[in-house]
């Protein structure tokens, strides 16, 4: 009898162990849930950031003002956003590098409008820029509001354009210039070798949006519902790009750019002064980029040239960067866009923006003198307040497009393919998955 | 062999009456002890598998209402060319990686049995980069690739050859990665030494005295006494080529600079099976996702079954053949 009892006490203990164990289980799941009598938790997820510390400072002067605590997360990984938004949890505000997922996420029900929010909470929307405003919208309505932004330019090296004997503050002004400056600025050794590149089109990376608005087309119609690849624009853009490999023999262009150093080091090919001229974002003139690491080169920044016998098309840009918005699954939308309105105040975007080096999305803000103590940054605010500002036109379908887009730019500049063929497939390959979305 | 009859304490006739109180209670204890791996298999295992498995006939959706679909997901497949792109290269890993790997390991593990002075430095020195983390080791391995200024290609122009463009080359930034694949056989030759270790030396000796060369002992004696630990590697080795994910992501991550990825690139010749799987799952085709999981969950099924079978014939188990 005694050691039955001794037998089921040590049962019992197993048991125990057991319902800990379990509970501990619950315990993981619901310890971000209870507010309660506390001040309310708002949570904030932002996929970008090198210091966390700043932003949690600048969402403080939030909470103290308003009496709830705000939790900064950044630099969050693209999957735990994916996780969360389907979670029963998600962020109260979601701030992402950049609208090309957001039409997909309302697609899957995971986004919440804003409209009537930013109406109910004064949101100034006539105060930010249009290009940089109609990023966020998809199929008529508003999802995303714009935070900062970002828009490419043309970069060029002073040093490399004086030895080659060209007007240091003469950029090329068209395309076919830009071929003719290319052309100046790279040269070749007795062995073959590339030694110094004037322009290669993908560098950094594929600015494909930017030409293809140059050329005055956009592989999406406005309301996102055609495809428009194969068209001659499509095709001309990347014949254009093309050339730049196909005149030095693409393989020798390939190797030359691959041994050019990382993108934020002294090595960078611009940086360097291997690369004479390209195509970058307004950070590039900031501190972590030129400014830091490269303080004594000699450089220009202006509008990407525009194709010769189309002037008014000069200064056109396509503007994209950082958006905000709200998760479809925020039980308290009301505090959730509370925050966003003062997130998207003059004020705080400005403050924001200087310190990330990026061009805020409020008209106002953008007169903070702080913008202006580097002149070529502003260089980049006139370009995104100009009117052939633009924007791209995100879909459900833009990452199955980008992917394809990107295959065909690499094996038209890097293995000389024809153009056409490729953009035929492709627009027969995504139109259905397009018309399939719209018949939604 | 010895050890599994004797943790077997039920005799068979007791197991078919009803379990003594004392059977009971181990049994309970057991299920008890083991009771974390079981959750953790119910929760973590079977659970996602049954789901995933349900998600396959399905246009999945996190939030809306999904909407079965029954096999479309799998036709789809057929008809994708980045799908197939993807078996390609990774079957082409699976083909060469995993051969040479094996064989590579085979050779280390035997150069290393060599009675050698300082036989275990050198031991320690081909085991080292399999500590080194994945990711550190793809971020070192992007520098010796550098096509003008990678130790790779410097000393291959020491030879007077012009190194290829490792990286951005399609053609060869697949063997660039089993390259790279080589340098952290260490585990792989461990295994191989242990089996090596193995091998009786009464039959070495014998047939040393018969007058075998070294080389006929390794081929007739070694070679077939480690039979069962190349078939060993050769699963091991084919089920991790075919979940080939790590490596090429971080070289297409780093490469493609802080704000785009280009997984897959240059020209999708590094787009590995896992790798547009997680590219599905991130554009939130979840359930063409999960329909591309089971496929590869079919193949590497076939590919195991097929080494079994196949290596009947050439493998040897020392408890056989006694």
């Amino acid at each position: 009898m005694k050691e039955d009892f001794q037998m089921s006490k040590r049962h019992w203990r197993s048991v125990v162990a057991l319902v800990v164990l379990v509970s501990l289980f619950a315990a993981c799941k619901g310890g971000t849930g209870g507010a309660g009598a506390e001040p309310e938790l708002l949570r904030v997820w932002i996929t970008w950031g090198d210091n966390p510390a700043q932003l949690q400072e600048l969402f403080n002067r939030y909470a103290e003002a308003n009496n709830v605590k705000v939790e900064i997360n950044s630099p969050v990984e693209d999957d735990k956003v994916i996780t969360a938004l389907s979670g029963t949890e998600p962020p109260d505000v979601l701030v992402l590098g950049g609208p090309d997922n957001v039409a997909s996420w309302v697609n899957e029900g995971l986004v919440a409008p804003l409209d009537e929010l930013a109406a109910e909470y004064n949101i100034d929307l006539n105060d930010m820029y249009p290009a940089m405003l109609a990023q966020g919208r998809y199929q008529g309505k508003l999802y995303a509001l714009p935070w900062g932004s970002d828009t490419y330019g043309l970069y060029w090296n002073k040093d490399l354009f004086e030895q080659a004997g060209l007007d240091t503050e003469k950029p090329p002004e068209t395309m076919e210039e830009l071929l003719d400056y290319a052309d100046q600025l790279t040269k070749v050794d007795e062995n073959g070798q590339i030694t110094q590149l004037g322009f290669v089109p993908d560098f950094s990376w594929g600015h494909m949006e930017q030409y293809i608005k140059l050329y005055g087309s956009f592989w999406f119609n406005d309301d996102g519902t055609k495809v428009q690849l194969d068209t001659p624009e499509m095709a001309a853009a990347l014949r254009w790009e093309q050339q730049f490999y196909s005149r030095y023999g693409a393989d020798e262009v390939l190797r030359f750019v691959s041994s050019t150093g990382e993108y934020d080091s002294a090595q960078h090919g611009f940086m360097a002064g291997k690369i004479a001229m390209m195509v970058d974002g307004e950070w590039m003139v900031g501190d972590n980029f030129i400014n830091g690491l490269a303080p004594d080169l000699w450089y220009g920044v202006g509008p990407i040239p525009y194709p010769a016998g189309h002037p008014e098309r000069k200064d056109t840009n396509v503007v994209g960067g950082t958006v905000a918005l709200i998760p479809s699954g925020v039980e308290n939308k009301d505090a959730a866009a509370k925050l966003l309105a003062w997130m998207m105040t003059p004020e705080i975007v400005a403050d924001e923006m200087v310190v990330n080096f990026n061009l805020p999305s409020s008209k106002k803000a953008s007169e903070d003198q702080r913008f202006y103590q580097n002149e070529k940054f502003g260089v980049f605010i006139d370009l995104a307040s100009s009117p052939n500002a633009t924007f791209q036109v995100f879909t459900p379908v833009s990452s199955d497009l980008l992917d394809e887009l990107e295959l065909i730019e690499q094996q038209v500049l890097h293995q000389g393919a024809d153009p056409g063929p490729l953009l035929q497939a492709a627009q027969a390959k995504l139109q259905p998955m397009v018309d399939e979305v719209v018949g939604k | 062999m010895e050890a599994r009859r004797m943790v077997t304490p039920v005799p068979r006739a007791a197991r078919r009456r009803r379990w003594s109180p004392q059977v009971r209670r181990s049994f309970i204890k057991g299920i008890l002890f083991i009771s974390p791996w079981i959750l953790g298999f119910l929760f973590f295992n079977l659970y996602p598998m049954t789901k995933s498995f349900a998600m396959s006939f399905a246009e999945w959706h996190l939030r809306i209402p999904s909407e079965w679909i029954g096999l479309a997901n799998y036709a789809n497949l057929l008809h994708d060319r980045r799908f197939w792109t993807s078996l390609y290269n990774t079957v082409y890993m699976v083909l060469f990686a995993v051969p040479l790997t094996v064989f590579s390991a085979f050779v280390f593990a035997v150069l290393l049995n060599l009675k050698l002075r300082g036989r275990s430095v050198y031991r320690v020195i081909y085991y080292l980069p399999s500590i080194v983390p994945v990711v550190a080791s793809s971020m070192l391995w992007m520098w010796i690739f550098n096509t003008n200024n990678g130790i790779l290609n410097v000393f291959l122009g020491y030879l007077g050859i012009k190194g290829p463009s490792w990286l951005t080359d399609p053609a060869w930034s697949k063997p660039a990665l089993i390259l790279m694949g080589l340098w952290g056989i260490g585990n792989t030759v461990i295994i191989y030494l242990s089996g090596i270790q193995d091998v009786p030396v009464s039959l070495l000796e014998a047939a040393e005295i018969d007058g075998a060369t070294w080389l006929q002992r390794l081929w007739h004696i070694t070679v077939p006494m480690v039979s069962s630990i190349t078939l060993f590697n050769l699963i091991i080795g084919v089920i991790d080529m075919f979940q080939y994910f790590t490596q090429a992501y971080i070289f297409a991550a780093v490469q493609a600079g802080t704000t785009a990825q280009q997984l897959g690139s240059p020209l999708d010749s590094t787009l590995f099976y896992s790798v547009y799987l997680y590219n599905r799952f991130q554009t939130l085709k979840l359930g063409y996702a999960a329909a591309m999981a089971w496929i590869l969950f079919v193949i590497i099924l076939i590919c195991s079954l097929l080494l079994l079978r196949a290596s009947k014939r050439w493998t040897y188990y020392e408890s056989e053949g006694t």
